[in-house]
């Protein structure tokens, strides 16, 4: 639920019983009032009454009035010193209901005669008051509520906006590029402390992730050194003519275990590198000629292993990327293509000005989605020249340089395509 | 042919000196930025392979100098830093090779090898091992005078191996040789081995002697 639903419900349920006790409060205070002025215009009337009797009554007749409204009957009734007042219902038979009325009665003596005197008058108006007050009620309760759904509509048209462009940065923050992102000051002070917050902590994640990286780069460099130095004394040690048939295995060994780690550690650098974005697109190299540059460079391979390669390649594809990664890019999906087929199978090429295709035959199953392009994730037990890094430069070089990499398997195919 | 090897770390520094002395070259060496300015002010060389992270210094001023002083040595880069502005701005300021470390001893030698015959013979050269004969300008290769026809791959193995004659090759390294970067897809060294077998194969009938003595579970010598 939005916050604005949720805030212009509640007071919804705040306002009802509010409105509802307030209209009974006006209700009950109105009713009473008129209660009052009825009973004083009541006392008024027989006033008048009992002055108009006193003057009437001189040839001393016997008065005998039945109306609604006033009613003088001679009574034996003992002669009360005040009036009573109370509230009746009478049948109308105008409107053949009943209706409400505030009667004034006293027992009262004209020259000696004992009279009881009532006095009534109409309290017809209490219905419409009740129905006036109810129609004023909805009528504020209506018009507050379009009014605050509306004002709320307009608030989060414009306060709430610097929030939800912060929220829309938020979902958009990507580590690397971090730095670039600042969530710029609003006129609300809560906003203000939020991205001011955000900043803070952007800006902090931002150092760790460089300093990591920086650590990672510069813990692949100072690795080289010592690497080269290993190596050149084991070929050294190579030269030794002394050395027997196991020592030579030994050794030879070793220098090929250096080689991987030292390869590792290249591919480590080119990750970094990539992510760091410190190959620029500055030309369009053409990726036909890149593929047939690696085809021949592969042909032994494709020919030791009798594969069949069928191509389907367009004249001249130029990609916008750098040169070094269009080789890459084409040498890895093509190397794996080789190294994972099994002698006598097939490789697909397909090349488009957009798309390229690479399907290949292979023992290997399906790679599950998740590992596919996950870095050391090896379904390859067995190819111990691999390092689990390839597919994950191919991903990298996509994510940095948008393009579009994906992986599927189709009908026994390895299928690996990229598209810009 | 002498060469100036200007390499901080002492290790590394003696390794390649100890090669390329081997395979008889001339080397002086320095350790850091000044000893590499003074010896290249006051000697001349054949060629100079420079690290560019030097104690004070930087190798890429040394080919700066170098350059300043119109001299005609060959230059190549060994670097830790595997970056392409590093490679970009050596080779425009005049270096003629980059290898990034670690690298082979063999395949530096090689590369020295090369570079210098391009630099002082303008590849007019022919290069002889006994009854070999390979003309890098034609890519020619005689036996006993007798021109045989090798493939790319092969024609670059023998002149790999008469450059690092009588040394232990590695397979990586020679594979490192022929394939650049991406030996790494290759998945096995098997393919090299055909490669040799051929070449062999082809001296031989030629009448040449065999000189590729394969060197258990390592790699290869040749002669």
């Amino acid at each position: 639920m939005k916050l604005l639903t949720k805030t212009t419900l509640y007071f919804i349920i705040i306002m009802l019983p509010v409105f509802g006790a307030g209209a009974f409060f006006l209700f009950h205070k109105f009713n009473k009032e008129i209660k009052h002025e009825t009973d004083e215009e009541l006392a008024n009337d027989q006033l008048q009454w009992l002055r108009y009797l006193d003057t009437a009554s001189i040839d001393n007749p016997i008065f005998r009035f039945r109306t609604q409204e006033f009613q003088l009957i001679p009574t034996d009734q003992p002669v009360q010193r005040k009036f009573k007042l109370k509230g009746v219902t009478l049948y109308q038979e105008t409107e053949d209901a009943q209706a409400p009325f505030r009667e004034l009665s006293q027992v009262i003596s004209i020259h000696g005669k004992h009279y009881q005197m009532i006095l009534r008058k109409s309290m017809i108006e209490k219905d419409d008051l009740l129905k006036n007050i109810i129609y004023v009620m909805l009528l504020a309760f209506g018009g507050l509520l379009v009014f605050v759904v509306l004002s709320n509509w307009f608030i989060s048209r414009n306060v709430w906006r610097p929030f939800y462009r912060t929220l829309d940065k938020i979902r958009h923050l990507q580590l690397n590029k971090m730095e670039a992102r600042r969530f710029a000051s609003t006129p609300t002070h809560e906003f203000n402390q939020l991205n001011e917050a955000l900043n803070q902590m952007t800006d902090r994640i931002h150092q760790d992730y460089i300093n990591m990286k920086e650590l990672t780069e510069d813990a692949a460099h100072e690795m080289q050194t010592p690497l080269a130095i290993a190596q050149s004394k084991l070929e050294l040690l190579l030269q030794d003519e002394n050395l027997s048939e196991d020592q030579l295995k030994n050794i030879g060994q070793t220098s090929e275990e250096l080689q991987r780690l030292s390869r590792l550690n290249h591919n480590l650098l080119l990750l970094a590198k990539i992510e760091n974005q410190q190959y620029p697109v500055t030309e369009q190299p053409d990726l036909h000629l890149v593929l047939i540059q690696y085809l021949s460079l592969f042909e032994e391979l494709i020919r030791e292993k009798e594969l069949t390669v069928a191509t389907n390649l367009v004249a001249s594809a130029p990609w916008p990327l750098h040169p070094a990664l269009a080789d890459i890019l084409v040498s890895n999906l093509l190397g794996n293509a080789i190294k994972y087929n099994y002698p006598t199978g097939r490789i697909h090429i397909t090349l488009t000005e957009k798309t390229f295709t690479i399907s290949n035959t292979s023992n290997l199953p399906e790679i599950p989605a998740a590992n596919v392009f996950q870095r050391f994730r090896k379904s390859n037990q067995g190819y111990s020249n691999s390092n689990g890094l390839g597919l994950a430069i191919v991903k990298k070089i996509g994510e940095t340089y948008h393009i579009q990499i994906t992986y599927q398997y189709l009908n026994g195919l390895h299928i690996f395509t990229a598209s810009c | 042919m002498k060469v100036l090897i200007i390499e901080d770390e002492p290790s590394l520094r003696n390794s390649i000196r100890e090669y390329l002395e081997h395979q008889g070259f001339v080397c002086e060496v320095a350790a850091d930025f000044r000893e590499a300015i003074d010896k290249v002010t006051d000697y001349e060389y054949d060629c100079i392979v420079a690290d560019i992270g030097l104690p004070f210094g930087s190798g890429l001023d040394v080919i700066r100098e170098l350059k300043s002083l119109k001299s005609k040595a060959g230059i190549i880069i060994i670097s830790a830093k595997d970056s392409l502005e590093d490679k970009l701005s050596g080779l425009e300021l005049g270096a003629d090779d980059y290898l990034t470390k670690p690298f082979h001893l063999s395949e530096l030698n090689a590369r020295i090898n090369a570079l210098l015959r391009r630099k002082n013979f303008d590849g007019n050269t022919s290069i002889s091992f006994f009854e070999i004969t390979v003309i890098p300008a034609s890519k020619t290769v005689l036996v006993h005078d007798k021109s045989i026809t090798l493939t790319g791959k092969e024609y670059q193995l023998l002149v790999y191996f008469i450059a690092n004659q009588h040394r232990v090759v590695t397979k990586s390294a020679l594979a490192g040789h022929l394939w650049g970067d991406a030996y790494d897809q290759a998945g096995s060294y098997d393919f090299i081995y055909t490669h040799i077998k051929n070449l062999r194969k082809k001296m031989m009938e030629a009448g040449g002697e065999d000189y590729i003595k394969t060197v258990y579970g390592t790699g290869y010598r040749f002669g």
